[in-house]
């Protein structure tokens, strides 16, 4: 049996944990300097503000209704996000978490001394994240993890479930197929939906029966799994250890606009720095370095709503001559790329950076004709991380980059990091 | 040109590198000889604050108080308060709760369906949670306090100056 444990609206939950002042009132998080909205409150759903709206188009119902607002506080987010997982390992032993309010459990039958039923051990889990954490999770147990998912969904639909939903018997599952919309299901992206739905498959029932080499014509191996897994054989298995990832990109829009290349530099100096972390955290080392800028693409003319603004994106890729987790490797070339794409007059949104072509830290090979990193350059990267984590980030950063950033992100309803900074404490009278 | 009789294949010709020069310990294990450190078998992990005061890490929070309201219980403005959220709430604990939104530390006091939220300093006056009408939740109970010491004002500092000076006076007047 597996079980999916998932947060209720996560980053909302996070908020009402350290102020229960937002308890029963309509929240949003905004995410992307404060432009958009990224999680809601059921309250907030209620009044139909959609996901990734704009700040600008729901500010009539923010002003009517009061809704709340947080700024997205991802040091609290991500702290009780690994609360959270961690505490998982005190019911069973295999654990994998799937995002930062997603965790699969390997549920086996040797848990049954302790806990009679899997609703017991479902209502034991959902009151324990309550009292430790203050967050409400639903829970999902079905024979695969495709299915617990479906029955999460289902116990976080029906509120007289209370969270809890146990897909054990042919009957129930039959039952919860049969309503389950196709478009809904994980793995079914919105290609495979409309193609299923043109061949007469509109519900997880029918795609559970369909024969499985037309569907491995169509939609592969995924897809073949997906069918067995629907019938209740694991073809998707616990993943404890995450694969390091092949791509790292970093890309936070400005605070505003900014028109002048020293800025823009500025901005991907420290961006630069933050995948360099990334890339060091998980012992990996890159060649490839994409630079792209961009402007506001929804932009009108000063002036004229009606005439949109002119456009400029440029994206340039560049191949070092080495493999490199340091930043001191990566900025001359960076710079360089972005020098070599910047055009002047345009106010860019954003510049990104992507990283290509990673590998494990170990299979670094030195170069004959470039001068490769040394491994004590390498374990200097790891020596600044350690302290800007003793210190805070940004204790150590390169002497380029400037202390008063123009460009950085808006976040005016930012909430304290309660549980990641001493300064930042949760204070009592 | 170089003769030599018999000649070095190519494969074993290389480039020594003094600065990867490894220094290489004469012995790499020990030899027991003689008496062995009878300190060795006791030498156990230094002292963590963390192992004293944190028994669920998962579920533990730092708060910092402020107000007076708790000084009888060593509790000052600027402590820092180590709060257990697995540990079940009994009457007496002192917790750390929210009351309509304002969050407090104080003693946890049930009496059939009533709470009410007791000071330790007696110019302060307790707290009556009405279920029902107020919005009450809790973060958990304090297990431990973390305060730094009282600092000496001057008037205490002099004071305890002058009366080493004193003792001091005395103290020569006798040996005269």
């Amino acid at each position: 049996m597996f079980a999916l444990v998932d947060v209720n609206s996560m980053y909302v939950s996070c908020e009402r944990s350290f102020n229960p002042r937002l308890k029963g009132v309509p929240v949003v998080a905004l995410g992307n300097n404060d432009h958009c909205v990224i999680a809601r409150s059921d309250e907030a759903k209620k009044l139909g503000i959609k996901m990734g709206a704009a700040r600008f188009q729901i500010q009539d119902l923010i002003d009517q209704h009061n809704v709340q607002l947080c700024s997205s506080n991802f040091a609290l987010y991500g702290d009780m996000s690994a609360r959270f997982q961690s505490l998982m390992y005190n019911f069973v032993e295999d654990v994998e978490p799937y995002s930062i309010d997603e965790v699969f459990l390997k549920v086996d039958g040797s848990y049954d001394t302790l806990y009679p039923s899997y609703q017991g051990l479902g209502e034991s889990i959902r009151n324990t994240v309550m009292q430790w954490l203050r967050l409400p999770v639903c829970i999902g147990f079905a024979p695969t993890k495709t299915l617990a998912k479906v029955a999460n969904r289902i116990a976080k639909k029906n509120p007289e479930l209370e969270g809890i939903c146990v897909l054990t018997n042919q009957a129930e599952v039959d039952t919860a197929l049969e309503q389950f919309e196709i478009e809904d299901l994980w793995g079914v992206g919105y290609r495979y939906a409309k193609w299923l739905k043109n061949n007469g498959i509109t519900n997880a029932r029918q795609l559970r029966n369909a024969e499985i080499e037309w569907i491995r014509k169509k939609m592969t191996v995924q897809g073949v799994r997906l069918v067995y897994e629907l019938r209740g054989y694991p073809a998707r298995l616990l993943e404890d250890n995450p694969l390091p990832k092949r791509t790292i990109s970093v890309a936070p829009s400005f605070g505003k606009l900014i028109p002048d290349l020293t800025n823009i530099t500025d901005a991907l100096t420290t961006h630069l720095a933050r995948c360099c972390e990334k890339l060091r955290k998980q012992n990996s080392i890159a060649r490839h370095l994409t630079i792209y800028l961009h402007t506001n693409r929804n932009r009108k003319t000063p002036g004229r709503p009606d005439l949109a603004s002119k456009q400029y994106s440029a994206s340039r890729t560049v191949k070092l001559p080495f493999h490199s987790n340091n930043l001191i490797d990566f900025l001359p070339y960076g710079i360089s790329a972005l020098q070599s794409i910047y055009q002047f007059g345009y106010p860019y949104q954003k510049v990104g950076i992507i990283l290509n072509d990673i590998v494990p830290e170990d299979n670094r090979q030195a170069g004959v004709f470039a001068d490769a990193p040394t491994p004590e350059q390498l374990e200097l990267g790891h020596v600044i991380d350690g302290l800007n984590r003793r210190f805070g980030r940004d204790a150590v950063y390169v002497a380029s980059q400037r202390k008063d950033r123009e460009w950085e992100m808006v976040q005016g309803h930012l909430s304290q990091r309660y549980t990641t900074n001493w300064n930042e404490l949760l204070v009592a009278y | 040109m170089i003769d030599t009789i018999d000649p070095i294949p190519p494969g074993n010709i290389w480039l020594v590198d003094p600065e990867k020069r490894l220094p290489i310990p004469l012995y790499s294990s020990t030899v027991q000889a003689g008496f062995p450190n009878p300190a060795e078998t006791h030498i156990e992990t230094r002292l963590n604050l963390q192992d004293l005061c944190v028994q669920h890490p998962d579920a533990t929070y730092f708060v910092r108080a402020a107000g007076e309201s708790m000084i009888d219980d060593d509790i000052f403005p600027g402590s820092i308060l180590v709060v257990d959220s697995a540990i079940p709430i009994r009457t007496g604990s002192i917790v750390v709760a929210w009351v309509n939104g304002d969050c407090c530390v104080k003693r946890f006091v049930r009496v059939g369906k009533m709470i009410t939220l007791f000071p330790s300093n007696p110019a302060f006056t307790p707290i009556y949670v009405h279920i029902g009408v107020d919005q009450f939740d809790t973060l958990g109970v304090v297990i431990h306090v973390v305060s730094k010491p009282k600092k000496w004002n001057q008037d205490q500092l002099n004071t305890a100056v002058e009366h080493v000076r004193t003792r001091r006076r005395k103290q020569h007047v006798r040996e005269l």
